[in-house]
């Protein structure tokens, strides 16, 4: 259990107390970001990163977790039309390309799982990309690249555990943080008969790999914990997405001093999309965050589309106190260990 | 219409570059006059013209030694549009952090330009265009590139002066690296590492095929950059209208041979001058500015 303290969020009726005024700014932007997000589905089903350019395979999960955080989807026009266009930028092996030109899949194959996890017209679809995934080793970890590494000097650039194995951005590359954190959930999230037989192994080597790229002070920044000697700063967003992926997994204690310093970082965080995912990753985790120098109230939903679906997604969710994902735990004991899911 | 991916010019049929060099103590000083009287001297193309500056914007840098200065980005926006550019934009794909705009937070951009609004481009997450890459110093076919790159008229550099831990230096060529969008290659832009950094370089450059350089030397960075080295104040801006020109000069005030970079030398061949003979020195004579900066063991060679 971690041993930061920390405060307990209190699950509020509605019929208990007035809302604040600063809940109701949360309320009318919320609103106000929900009807831009349906606003901006292009005709295609999907979303594109900025009004009026191409739909983008990773926009458009965003989009969707936000717009259904909280209701039942399955028969939705829009969430209808947006799975279709999913599922037809599905590539043969089973990934999900960054952009629709491009003809190999990426990281975003684990956001199209996790989104379309729960929908029966979509189960081929995930199952073929659960199996990429699966079968979607990095390069630097591979066991001949261990080998000839292992006949060399002692890198003094970095250091870290070249037998733990996570994902990277793209295939073929090397292991990174966030990729790593997104393949986990989507592997958490999926049905359990989706799952391809190797994905016990998978899912340990990349929490190894996890714990093993925490910045020391706490946090995770890309995946480079210490470079020539030196500590590497971690980064609200990529700590964010490690924790949320770790939250299922044994505790260490890495992880109660990486929920301290995201809890810390918040009351610094300027921008609106590294506040708002770090209120879910907070509150994912029973911790009511703390008062911040800036809040979600100082952006319009204009000035949040404008950097990107994504940041107008993340808002979105963020002040959407049902959402099942990332959910806020629910708990009135003082402890951390609230609902994960 | 875009003036990216031209033809490459080979060495000895290019005319002589031209690279400024001027003093600069403090960003507190009139930078718009600077930059502005300078740039005139180019006579540049760009009435009428749609301008891209892309700044280094590298990570969250509240004391502003790791990323290009926002007074000097706001200063060379204010002057492209005092020299007549119908449109000046600033964008840029930071590399290891996601949160573009916590980064532009971080420096307050918006302080020293006013709100940008759609004139900020995150280059990380525009619609790319597929481009084939002609060079083929590396392995790759092709790069998806910003549209936003590929459409502008006129594309400017504008690198921070810093060693850097993998590849020697970072300048105008290697800051090329921010166009490459990360929601279609990560962060970071890992396939770039795999296909080889200085060969990336090449690759990128030709592809894009920056127009200018402005080079924030004010303060720069030594050692472990390009994030984690040591302040070092160079107290200059360089610029200059052939990028390769601009960083065989940088590294010159640096106290560096261009040639021992790699992929500067390469660059060399076939993208712009590296020999100081086919450089007309404007401003400032390097002798008069050069500064050491210290590098890491790896890069003990490039010490002149």
């Amino acid at each position: 259990m971690p041993s930061v303290a920390i405060s307990v969020l209190k699950m509020q009726n509605p019929l208990d107390s007035s809302p604040t005024a600063s809940e109701l700014c949360g309320k009318t932007l919320r609103s106000e970001c929900f009807s831009l997000l349906r606003e901006l589905q292009n005709a295609d089903g999907g979303w594109a990163f900025h009004n009026g350019e191409q739909s983008r395979v990773e926009p458009t999960c965003w989009a969707l977790r936000a717009l259904f955080a909280s209701e039942p989807y399955a028969n939705d026009q829009v969430f209808r039309k947006a799975a279709r266009f999913l599922q037809t930028s599905q590539l043969e092996d089973g990934s999900w390309p960054a952009t629709s030109q491009m003809s190999t899949g990426s990281w975003v194959t684990s956001l199209v799982c996790s989104v379309l996890s729960g929908d029966a017209l979509s189960a081929d679809y995930v199952k073929a990309g659960l199996k990429w995934i699966c079968e979607d080793f990095p390069r630097d970890s591979s066991p001949l690249r261990r080998f000839v590494q292992s006949l060399r000097p002692k890198s003094a650039t970095v250091s870290q555990n070249d037998s733990y194995r996570g994902w990277g951005w793209t295939p073929r590359t090397a292991s990174w943080v966030e990729p790593t954190a997104f393949a986990l959930m989507a592997l958490q999230e999926a049905v359990p008969q989706q799952l391809p037989k190797n994905v016990v192994e998978r899912r340990n080597l990349a929490v190894s790999l996890l714990y093993d790229r925490m910045c020391p002070g706490g946090g995770w920044n890309c995946g480079n914990p210490r470079v020539y000697g030196v500590d590497g700063d971690a980064l609200v967003l990529a700590t964010c997405w490690a924790l949320l992926a770790l939250r299922d997994a044994p505790e260490k204690a890495g992880r109660a001093l990486s929920i301290e310093w995201l809890r810390k970082e918040f009351a610094n965080t300027q921008s609106a999309g590294s506040l708002a995912v770090a209120r879910m990753a907070l509150q994912n985790y029973g911790i009511e965050p703390p008062q911040a120098e800036r809040n979600l109230q100082d952006w319009t939903a204009e000035d949040l589309a404008e950097q990107g679906t994504h940041v107008l997604a993340w808002v979105c969710m963020a002040l959407d106190p049902a959402r099942h994902w990332p959910a806020v735990a629910v708990t009135n004991q003082k402890t951390s260990e609230g609902r994960a899911r | 219409m875009s003036l990216r991916n031209r033809e490459l010019i080979p060495s000895f049929s290019r005319p002589p570059s031209r690279v400024m060099i001027r003093k600069v103590a403090r960003y507190e000083e009139d930078l718009l006059a600077l930059i502005y009287e300078s740039l005139r001297e180019f006579q540049l193309p760009i009435k009428d013209k749609t301008v891209l500056l892309k700044p280094n914007l590298v990570g969250l840098d509240p004391q502003g030694v790791m990323n290009t200065h926002p007074a000097v980005i706001a200063a060379t926006r204010e002057s492209f549009l005092k020299l007549g550019a119908s449109r000046v934009l600033i964008g840029d794909g930071p590399a290891m952090d996601r949160d573009t705009y916590a980064i532009l937070e971080s420096v307050r951009l918006n302080e020293f330009t006013g709100k940008l609004g759609k004139d900020f481009c995150d280059l990380n997450i525009d619609d790319v265009e597929r481009v084939q890459l002609e060079t083929r110093a590396t392995r790759l076919k092709e790069l998806f590139l910003p549209k936003t790159v590929l459409g502008v008229d006129f594309l400017v550099s504008m690198p921070k002066l810093k060693t850097h831990h993998w590849a020697g230096v970072t300048l105008s060529l290697k800051n090329m690296f921010g166009i490459v969008p990360g929601s279609c290659y990560g962060w970071p832009k890992n396939v770039l590492h795999w296909a080889g950094i200085d060969r990336s370089i090449l690759d990128i450059n030709a592809a894009a095929h920056p127009d200018f350089a402005i080079v924030d030397g004010i303060m720069g960075m030594e050692g472990n950059g390009p994030i984690q080295g040591t302040p070092k104040a160079a107290g200059v801006l360089l610029l200059g209208n052939d990028p390769v020109a601009v960083d065989a000069t940088a590294c010159r005030v640096m106290g560096l041979l261009p040639e021992r970079v790699e992929y500067l030398s390469r660059a060399g061949t076939m993208l712009g001058h590296v020999e100081a003979s086919k450089i007309q020195q404007l401003g400032e004579a390097v002798d008069g500015v050069r500064t050491q900066f210290a590098v890491l063991p790896e890069f003990s060679r490039l010490v002149a």
